[in-house]
């Protein structure tokens, strides 16, 4: 009875002693104010120091001197400004054809003979009108059941690798750099390859369906029939054209445009999906002219390094710029299993896309700051220059430029008259929809304001974004060549970039003026003080509790 | 249509220049391997006749025919791809040579790692198959006891079916997740959506039983 007496007073004791202050009451904390003043100064908790950051190297080197002018196969490979290149030697086999290149050019391509097979010139102008495309499917980030980590691992950002499907061009032998390495081989990677062929050409594209999935190619809005010549389904959409390509299979699509234009490609089974894990790239037809060789893909898309002769005709250079929005709801999926039944259940039944916002904004397949490595827009004064653009994402895209407008010249691959093009510093693309921007780098103060590093980005919020901490999503820059460093990475003034090259930056663990007010804005420590009063109260109510129970069960027994 | 290509062209990709970097960053997939391609597919880093350090002289000529495909794997639940055999079995010191025989439309490989560095350029012998197409190829394995992974390195084959072992003499254990030979490492649990439910309604009987029993005791 004594002992139970000493829990109790003790206990009520040290709540009194221990209840903080600040939670008094108001009507009690003002009286007390009343007769004893404010309580004495004591200095809020120190800054704690934040995560070193570990930044990863800006600009890769470039060992191979890819970025550089090459003459390869009698194709002439403009120089690429950027920091990360394609390698010249694929360039040039998409450009004459797997099948019309030396056994050295293919090698060191990497690509199969049969990756672009180029045939006859139709009409006798100097160019092969018979072109045939191979497409593979490959898996970024997968699941494995033999690690936890992804497998064939791709990064859109530092530290970021959502599970991917992506079309690919036919390449020989790993899908990985080396065996030891888990990252994805150079040329495999998000976005699909844009393709490129010219008005009227004969064009063959065959699915080899390497995934474990269904899927089909869908032209959207490229001239093709209903059927192929053979009479087979040759629209790509299961429910009214034809079976899809199951695992292990090919199926061979066929076109002949009649006119040019920016198009689409995309696998059309489950596309909500499907098309939203990756499946789908740009589609130009260029319009046709004599002696005109295209580079049939453009691996990551960006700049064009082969562009076509009527490109030449009014611009100076020309950029594919494929934006894509990315769910990490959908994409971890296929990591979280092997079985492709399970996650097969787990994306096309449990998945709801109908509740679920985007989180990672890509350009050409990677988010800020790797943007800043190989989609920048690099050109001079008085260049004029054309950005094929599309928007793969689900939500729309308001494409922003600093220091420039925008002309619309073509829209979904028909030109806009000239009495309706304005000068435009949003243009706002819908889901799914081209347009074709004239970037003209004349310094009029309207179409440009003159030499500098200006970013362009989707000013819709989220897109600027990597999962809501900023800068990220797809945030790019047009770059003037004065402003570039010699490796290739732009001359950028204000503040360091170490934290956004640092994983843990995307990760909310560095707060994001640390690196030029460190202190000022960084996480707060802890108040010891308050932690020791919380800690007494939460003692003092588990001796209360522990006298209530045993109060309970001695009344229980009768005593 | 493919001039060149006709013919079996022995190469050695990629002039060594810059040795260093081309173990690090393999842009093209197979630099400084000895290299057939042909319109069939691949055979890399192929060897007849040059022994292991370890082997006296080739103890015994294997010829091996092994198929891929989707066929292979139609009998193993979850499994997508598949190869006639997930397990090939050696003496150590034998020639072994492999046609590999692809069913499906689309590329396949029966790539074996490990192998001794200073005969095989990054440890491998690799064929690759284009759809539809075989290819034979020719390699020496080592004088002691050990198992091999062999893998089909499109992305996700492996993952999905394509995952075997070459065991030479009397191996150095099974490696995990080979279909029709080991457990998956990390397999999923594949229980009831009610589990919880069954595993609450399970503790609860078992409770309330043992309660009763040892009242009455």
């Amino acid at each position: 009875m004594n002992r139970r007496r000493w829990l109790f007073v003790t206990a009520l004791t040290l709540a009194i002693v221990s209840y903080p202050p600040q939670w008094y009451p108001l009507p009690v904390r003002l009286k007390l104010t009343e007769w004893f003043g404010a309580m004495g100064f004591r200095a809020l908790p120190e800054s704690v120091a934040p995560p070193a950051t570990m930044p990863v190297e800006f600009c890769p080197p470039d060992p191979e001197n890819w970025r550089e002018r090459h003459l390869i196969e009698g194709v002439e490979i403009e120089a690429s400004e950027s920091c990360e290149a394609d390698n010249p030697y694929t360039i040039a086999a998409f450009v004459r054809g797997t099948n019309n290149v030396s056994q050295d050019t293919l090698l060191k391509s990497g690509l199969t003979a049969d990756a672009v097979e180029m045939g006859r010139d139709l009409d006798g102008d100097g160019d092969p009108d018979e072109i045939h495309i191979r497409l593979e499917v490959a898996e970024l980030n997968g699941g494995s059941a033999l690690s936890r980590g992804p497998v064939t691992s791709y990064e859109i950002a530092p530290g970021i690798e959502p599970g991917l499907w992506v079309f690919a061009p036919k390449f020989v032998g790993m899908a990985v750099e080396n065996f030891e390495s888990r990252w994805a081989r150079h040329s495999l990677r998000l976005p699909s390859p844009s393709i490129r062929i010219e008005q009227g050409d004969k064009v063959l594209i065959t699915l080899e369906n390497s995934h474990y999935m269904p899927h089909t190619v869908h032209l959207h809005g490229a001239d093709h029939g209903f059927l192929t010549s053979a009479g087979e389904g040759n629209d790509g959409v299961p429910f009214t054209s034809e079976m899809p390509v199951m695992p292990g299979h090919a199926r061979t699509y066929e076109l002949q445009p009649r006119h040019p234009g920016t198009m689409f490609y995309h696998c059309h089974v489950q596309t909500h999906v499907h098309a939203m894990m990756g499946l789908q790239g740009l589609f130009i037809i260029e319009p046709n002219r004599p002696d005109n060789w295209l580079q049939t893909m453009n691996i990551g898309a960006g700049l064009v390094r082969v562009p076509s002769r009527s490109l030449k005709e009014s611009f100076e250079r020309e950029y594919d710029l494929h934006y894509l929005d990315i769910d990490k709801q959908l994409n971890e999926r296929i990591q979280q299993y092997n079985d492709p039944r399970l996650i097969t259940r787990s994306m096309h039944r449990e998945y709801d896309i109908t509740d679920s916002p985007p989180d990672y904004f890509t350009l050409n397949g990677k988010s800020f700051p790797y943007t800043f490595r190989e989609s920048l827009v690099v050109g001079t004064m008085g260049q004029r220059i054309r950005l094929h653009v599309v928007n793969g994402g689900a939500k729309g895209l308001a494409l922003h430029t600093h220091g420039h407008k925008f002309v619309v010249t073509d829209r979904d691959g028909d030109e806009v008259p000239e009495s309706a093009r304005s000068a435009q510093d949003v243009v706002w693309l819908a889901t799914s929809q081209r347009v074709d921007l004239l970037l003209d780098l004349t310094n009029d103060g309207k179409h440009a304001y003159g030499p500098g590093i200006w970013p362009f980005h989707d000013h819709q919020y989220n897109g600027v974004t990597t999962d809501g901490i900023a800068p990220g999503g797809n945030i790019s820059a047009i770059v003037y060549a004065d402003y570039l460093k010699e490796g290739g990475w732009p001359k950028t003034r204000g503040v360091s970039w170490d934290s956004y090259f640092t994983p843990a930056y995307y990760r909310r663990e560095i707060p994001v003026w640390e690196s030029y007010a460190p202190g000022l804005f960084s996480d707060t420590g802890l108040d010891w003080r308050m932690l020791w009063r919380v800690i007494g109260l939460c003692l003092a109510a588990g001796i209360l509790a522990g006298l209530l129970l045993s109060w309970l069960t001695r009344r229980g027994r009768g005593q | 249509m493919k001039p060149a290509a006709c013919f079996l062209l022995s190469v050695m990709a990629l002039v060594a220049s810059r040795s260093v970097a081309q173990d690090e960053v393999d842009h093209s997939g197979h630099s400084g391997h000895h290299m057939e391609v042909m319109p069939a597919g691949v055979v890399m880093n192929e060897n007849l006749t040059e022994l292991p350090r370890d082997c006296p002289e080739i103890s015994r000529d294997y010829a091996f025919t092994i198929k891929a495909g989707r066929n292979f794997a139609s009998d193993i639940p979850g499994m997508i791809y598949g190869m006639s055999q997930h397990e090939v079995r050696v003496l150590p010191c034998s020639r072994v040579e492999v046609t590999f025989i692809n069913e499906d439309q689309v590329r396949h490989q029966w790539m074996v790692h490990g192998l001794p560095k200073y005969l095989y350029p990054a440890g491998m012998f690799h064929l690759e198959a284009a759809g539809g197409q075989s290819v034979t190829g020719t390699f020496i394995v080592p004088g002691d006891d050990q198992t091999f992974l062999v893998h089909c390195d499109m992305a996700q084959h492996m993952e999905k079916g394509m995952r075997g072992q070459l065991v030479v003499g009397d191996g150095s254990g099974n490696l995990w997740n080979v279909p029709g030979v080991s457990d998956e490492f990390y397999r999923f649990n594949y229980l009831p959506a009610s589990m919880p439910l069954l595993a609450v309604l399970v503790l609860a009987v078992t409770f309330v039983a043992a309660f009763w029993l040892a009242k009455k005791a």
